[in-house]
């Protein structure tokens, strides 16, 4: 075989069966051409020498394949719009599940060094989890890029039925609804007044020889951090007033916010860790008529688990929470 | 240096933008490829070999151009030629193209 011939079939090895032994017989006849103008040029006949210059010149086989496929993306522009719609919902539910299962797996968890432990491999495990999901994702569209005709995508339609007039209806980002700053005031003041002043509401309310008898549960351990929580309920009141003054997020009020949701995370893992914030005393159970002694205890218990794993959860989705918001105001300042 | 190398890139998009003319215009008469980038070249319009075959192939299966297989002095050359179709759209493309001068005269003034 000549160099010319060895080169063409190198480019051919690059391209698609379809069409290769047309562009490379189609490439050899040019490069032939291209030697014998050098040739006449010169005024002597090609050499290996002339032919080793002009496949140079001509450039690298992976190059000039390359032409003949500009395009080469795992997924295509056609599919890309509907990749990223499919992505945010598979891994959207995903966290949800994982964050679950390890709300749930944590509030298990003793408190100590295992505990941090547990949240370090929980958090790393809903990462490759993430991870794992983007990438069958991707390759499930990779797939469908190569198989399915464009006429099976049409996600222009949603382009053209698109109306300008929508536009004012679109939600401003930094906009706040008025009521979800009042509704921040009264959740947080209604915390206050019922935590403060009536603890003994929070309880288990039941009617006992037609008289409302109840069992309070908020033990000794909430108590203690009563006082914390309150600056934070108080401090959440102060910004929802600001919020619903301002009528919009500002970078100051997104950054306090995140510091209060930060504070949060950090009081419901001393809950978390710390001795049970609940407690349903058998004792008061069984004097109740509610249950027998047995059965009491695994009440407890199982209330105990409950508290527990409710406080798991939401530390974990205002975690999560508040590396997003940091993220976008990172990004919003650049 | 940035500047030169910004003056290449756009003199590159301009170009890109006008191959399909210059390309569909030279080839009321049948031509191999090699012929044609000579013949652009002769005529003011420099083209690389990696980016004129490959949009002769796309203007092939767009139905724009013709092509096949004749053997000439012993090499297999393949030539390519107009479609009907292809006529069609170049009429319209040196009405667009004579509108665009026309345009871009008046404000280059």
């Amino acid at each position: 075989m000549t160099l010319i011939e060895l080169y063409a079939a190198e480019v051919g090895k690059r391209l698609p069966l379809r069409g290769r032994g047309d562009i490379e017989a189609e490439l050899r006849s040019t490069l032939e051409d291209m030697l014998e103008d050098r040739s006449q040029k010169a005024g002597r006949p090609a050499d290996e020498a002339m032919t080793l210059d002009l496949l140079r010149e001509y450039g690298p086989p992976d190059k000039v394949a390359a032409t003949y496929h500009p395009n080469q993306y795992l997924i295509g522009p056609r599919l890309f719009p509907f990749f990223v719609k499919v992505l945010k919902i598979v891994l959207t539910v995903l966290v949800i599940v994982l964050a679950v299962t390890l709300g749930i797996q944590l509030a298990r968890q003793p408190a100590g060094p295992e505990f941090a432990k547990a949240v370090v491999s929980g958090l790393l495990g809903i990462l490759g989890g993430a991870v794992q999901a983007f990438g069958n994702v991707a390759l499930v569209f990779a797939i469908l890029e190569r198989v399915l005709p464009a006429s099976e995508f049409k996600l222009d339609e949603e382009q053209q039925t698109w109306d300008p007039a929508s536009l004012r209806q679109a939600e401003e980002p930094a906009a706040v609804k008025p009521w979800e700053p009042i509704a921040g005031i009264v959740f947080a003041a209604a915390a206050m007044i019922i935590f403060n002043g009536y603890a003994d509401l929070v309880g288990v309310h039941f009617l006992k020889d037609g008289a409302w008898t109840s069992i309070p549960v908020l033990t000794e351990a909430f108590f203690r951090w009563l006082p914390y929580i309150n600056i934070l309920w108080a401090l959440q009141i102060a910004l929802n007033v600001v919020l619903l003054r301002q009528g919009r997020w500002q970078a100051a009020t997104r950054w306090f916010s995140i510091a209060l949701d930060a504070a949060g995370v950090v009081i419901a893992y001393f809950l978390l860790a710390g001795p049970p914030i609940v407690s349903l005393s058998a004792e008061a159970l069984v004097a109740s008529g509610l249950s027998g002694p047995a059965a009491a205890a695994t009440v407890n218990t199982a209330v105990q688990l409950g508290v527990r794993v409710v406080i798991a959860i939401v530390m974990l989705v205002q975690g999560i929470d508040i590396v997003k918001e940091v993220i976008k105001l990172i990004l919003r300042r650049r | 240096m940035a500047d030169s190398e910004n003056l290449e890139n756009m003199v590159q998009e301009l170009r890109r933008g006008m191959l399909v003319l210059a390309v569909l215009s030279q080839l009321s008469r049948q031509q191999y490829g090699y012929a044609l980038l000579k013949l652009l070249a002769d005529r003011g319009m420099q083209i690389d070999q990696g980016t004129l075959y490959p949009l002769l192939r796309r203007l092939e299966v767009q139905g724009l151009l013709q092509s096949n297989w004749n053997v000439e002095a012993g090499r297999p050359r393949r030539y390519y030629v107009i479609s009907s179709e292809g006529k069609k759209l170049l009429s319209r493309l040196k009405n667009e193209w004579g509108s665009m001068v026309t345009a871009m005269d008046g404000m280059l003034k």
